[in-house]
């Protein structure tokens, strides 16, 4: 099931939320589980026994690793649950890519297995790893309670599209966590804004960029080119974000607090501070489970760089099972270096826009190999970009630049901190009207991006789900 | 304490949209049918375990939700309306165009080369087979490009026409893309409608005289009768949006001359009019009972000529300007007959011949030409 749903909306919602908040304490979990599962059933009705046999797996990893703590048994206990995890990922998601790659460069024959990806895989499975390596190291408790983990693995907000929690974000929270009013509220503001992003802007931009990908590039301009992936670019981001923001509104709702995942990530001045922003909890993930096991920046500048080249290859090849993720990962890793090794000193010398404009250059290159899967294509529409095109401008660049100029300006502004900044300051501000304004602007905002929102799921021309490949 | 009221209303407001709209539509009733999108909408899929395991039950179980959804027609309304704040000038496969004109969005790249090759020389071998006449009608993007949103994309009918005549001849093309160019500033589209207007049909009809021979002055652009002032037609459907309606407009001598008119080989009336269908949303449908597969015609003209008509639902307002040439006109729509049209054709032809005329708008003759030997 996904949020931008009349299904999700309109059934399961309203239902699951009256019960959740009806039924007493404890019994909150079972609501929220078999919720869940119902909420993953609905779209994979096969694939939801592999997430329990996912969840028992570490929920059993999780008690040997307690009761042998300290000794050598707990390696290979820990060692057993990431091999199970990672054989789940590689067998399901890498499995075809393997095979192919394999055929590819020994001319063998085999067959491949033609699975459909279970969804979600990537992000539960990297959530229960989370937990076994950190009840290892210490850092987080042992669940007793198989319910409760079973919650946190299955938690429907952030089960198919993240954020990445970590066991120990939300462990003190997953027994017992009271819900307060204003917590609701703020739950509730958070899903329809994240909702709203996704049909408003995501699903918008997304038609145009449907638009452009499939035209002949022997016949589009320049600056058709560069339309087509920044409305990508947006795309992606406020699809992501917004189903970011819907899972964090509604883990709110649930008395959760999961981490942020997207900070603006469009302002950076940066290669190195976008990663900081975008995926947050993806990046972290990496950073904590395989940058600084490795060494991190500890062991030299040469082993540094050699840490950003695996991490960015994993965190390409994490995003979907084929060469141009890998690329795309690689192309980060790229600039991330430069930036460790001398650019990101000369782009502190220089003015922030220059930061800006070089970092969304990076990306939105980043967006052609990360959008387009064959290599020819790849770089057909780099030559285009790059000048190559039919013209610099054409009548249909012009006709696309009316139509979406008005959405393209609302995403640019929906990028930056202005929206918020705004609100920040009507809030605590100490003027009756101010306050007023800020009163009502909450209220009737979230209602009719609601409204709007629904209208473009009824009409439901195009309404993807990008993320069947992560 | 503020803080918690604000928090109160925020919820209870929020909470009501989702709450109302989920009652409201659990005791809504199924519609089989939406008027205003021209579509049969998606029934209640049959339960089974094997389909909710293939995974394709919830997937149409989400489709009929979303079709039947409370308030639906509204809904995409909402749409419609956030579109055009947007600036947005092609809405659902239709431009805004000036003048309130509504054009129906045709990309070039939809009608390869590959397809119209093929349609081409399907007529080609009608056209050689029975020494027919071929009158395609160009849309109303091609005629009024002037009034497209800037820039807009749409399938350069002009040059396809230029190929149309190239293959089948100049004795065979009857050049309709001309004179509705030198009538562009006057009503020969629809404002709401993808079809041409009468006054549109009848300087087709002005050039086919040209192109066959044919005299005598029947008809006066100026005597027409209208019949509906309240027209929306299939692309205001698309769009949904409150915008001025069409006139439909008759000749009267059409419906003075005796006619006998047999639809589907059954039911006979003495009209080309079915006037029941000005009091429906699809009023263009009162030129020849909407669609058919075969229409017969039978005039008060005694000059034992004969017409075989192979067309699209252009023709239906330019056939009975037929009425005072031919004694008799055959009128077959390819979409509605799955036989064989040449044997069905020779049945047709009486002992001393009959002018054969293939008559489509350029879209649909790509889209849907199509026939058996």
């Amino acid at each position: 099931m996904v949020f931008s749903s009349v299904v999700f909306l309109f059934r399961f919602l309203p239902l699951f939320f009256i019960l959740y908040y009806l039924i007493p304490g404890r019994m909150k979990n079972v609501i929220l589980f078999l919720g869940s599962l119902l909420f993953y059933a609905w779209g994979e009705p096969v694939y939801v026994l592999l997430m329990l046999f996912s969840t028992v797996a570490d929920y059993v990893h999780g008690r040997l690793l307690e009761r042998f703590r300290g000794r050598g048994a707990a390696r290979v206990i820990l060692l057993s649950s990431v091999l199970i995890n990672l054989s789940l990922l590689c067998f399901f998601k890498y499995g075809d890519f393997l095979v192919g790659t394999v055929n590819g460069m020994f001319g063998t024959n085999l067959a491949p297995l033609n699975l459909p990806l279970p969804i979600g895989i990537s992000f539960y499975t990297f959530q229960t790893m989370s937990y076994t390596i950190d009840v290892y190291r210490g850092e987080a408790g042992v669940q007793r309670n198989l319910l409760d983990f079973g919650v946190y693995v299955a938690m429907f907000p952030q089960l198919i599209a993240g954020p990445i929690v970590k066991y120990r974000d939300v462990e003190s929270r997953l027994h017992n966590r009271p819900v307060d009013l204003v917590s609701v509220s703020g739950g509730m503001k958070r899903f329809c804004t994240g909702l709203a992003k996704k049909v408003l802007l995501a699903n918008q931009l997304g038609e145009l960029w449907v638009l452009v990908s499939e035209r002949n590039l022997g016949e589009i301009s320049v600056l058709t080119a560069w339309i087509g992936i920044a409305a990508f670019g947006f795309q992606i981001y406020f699809d992501f974000s917004g189903y970011s923001d819907m899972a964090i509104g509604l883990g709110e709702m649930l008395g959760f607090r999961f981490p942020e995942n997207f900070h603006y990530p469009y302002i950076s001045r940066s290669v190195t501070e976008f990663w900081r922003r975008w995926h947050i909890s993806l990046g972290s993930w990496f950073r904590e489970y395989v940058y600084i096991p490795l060494g991190g920046n500890r062991k030299g500048i040469c082993r540094q760089l050699l840490n950003i080249f695996a991490v960015w290859m994993l965190t390409g090849i994490w995003h979907g099972a084929g060469w141009n993720f890998l690329f795309w990962g690689l192309w980060f890793a790229l600039a991330l270096m430069l930036e460790k090794l001398f650019l990101g000193k000369v782009l502190s010398w220089l003015p922030g826009g220059v930061g800006v404009v070089y970092t969304l250059l990076v990306v939105f290159v980043g967006w052609v190999l990360f959008a387009l899967e064959a290599p020819g294509r790849i770089w057909g529409y780099l030559m285009v970009m790059a000048g190559m095109g039919r013209n610099l401008v054409d009548g249909e660049a012009l006709y696309l630049c009316g139509q979406y100029a008005v959405l393209f300006g609302i995403a640019l502004l929906a990028s930056t901190p202005l929206a918020a900044g705004v609100a920040g300051r009507l809030r605590r501000s100490r003027t009756g009207w101010a306050i007023a304004l800020y009163r009502f602007g909450e209220k009737v905002i979230p209602a009719a991006l609601l409204i709007l929102a629904v209208a473009g799921i009824v009409d439901a021309s195009y309404n993807p789900f990008l993320y069947f490949r992560f | 304490m503020n803080e918690k009221r604000s928090a109160f209303y925020t919820v209870l407001l929020l909470s009501a949209i989702i709450l109302v709209f989920t009652f409201a539509d659990l005791i809504r009733g199924d519609r089989v049918f939406s008027d205003m999108e021209n579509k049969v909408l998606a029934r209640k899929p049959d339960f089974s375990w094997e389909s909710l395991m293939e995974g394709s039950y919830t997937g149409k179980y989400e489709t009929y939700l979303t079709e039947q959804f409370v308030g639906r027609d509204k809904w995409i309304a909402v749409k419609t309306y956030m579109d055009i704040v947007l600036q947005k000038k092609e809405i659902n496969g239709v431009y805004l165009g000036a003048g309130d004109y509504l054009i129906e969005q045709h990309l070039p790249e939809a009608y390869s080369s590959v397809q119209e090759t093929k349609k081409l020389v399907m007529l080609d071998r009608l056209v050689r087979e029975w020494d027919a006449r071929v009158m395609m009608v160009p849309t109303a993007d091609t005629i009024l490009s002037d009034k497209m949103p800037f820039h807009a994309p749409y399938y350069d009918q002009e040059a396809f026409l230029e190929r149309v005549r190239q293959q089948i001849g100049e004795e065979h093309y009857i050049d309709v893309y001309s004179v509705l160019s030198r009538h562009r500033e006057e009503e020969i589209y629809y404002r709401t409608d993808h079809h041409w207007t009468t006054l549109g049909a009848y300087y087709g009809y002005l050039a086919w005289m040209g192109a066959v021979g044919e005299t005598g002055e029947y008809y006066d652009a100026a005597s027409m009768e209208t019949v509906a002032e309240d027209f929306l037609g299939t692309l205001h459907s698309k769009v949904n949006f409150n915008t001025k309606a069409d006139v439909i407009r008759y000749f009267p001598e059409t419906a003075r001359w005796p006619v006998t008119v047999t639809y589907d080989l059954r039911d006979t009336r003495d009209t080309c009019y079915e006037e029941s269908y000005l009091e429906t949303k699809n009023k263009y449908g009162f030129f020849l009972d909407d669609n058919h597969g075969f229409v017969d015609i039978q005039t008060e003209c005694r000059n034992g000529k004969t017409l075989f008509v192979i067309k699209d639902s252009y023709a239906n307002c330019f056939i009975p300007l037929l009425i005072p040439h031919y004694e008799r006109i055959g009128v077959m729509d390819l979409r509605y007959f799955n036989g064989r049209l040449f044997r069905f054709m020779e049945e047709y032809r009486p002992e001393d011949g009959m002018d054969v005329l293939v008559m489509y708008n350029c879209i649909h003759f790509l889209e849907d030409f199509a026939y058996l030997e």
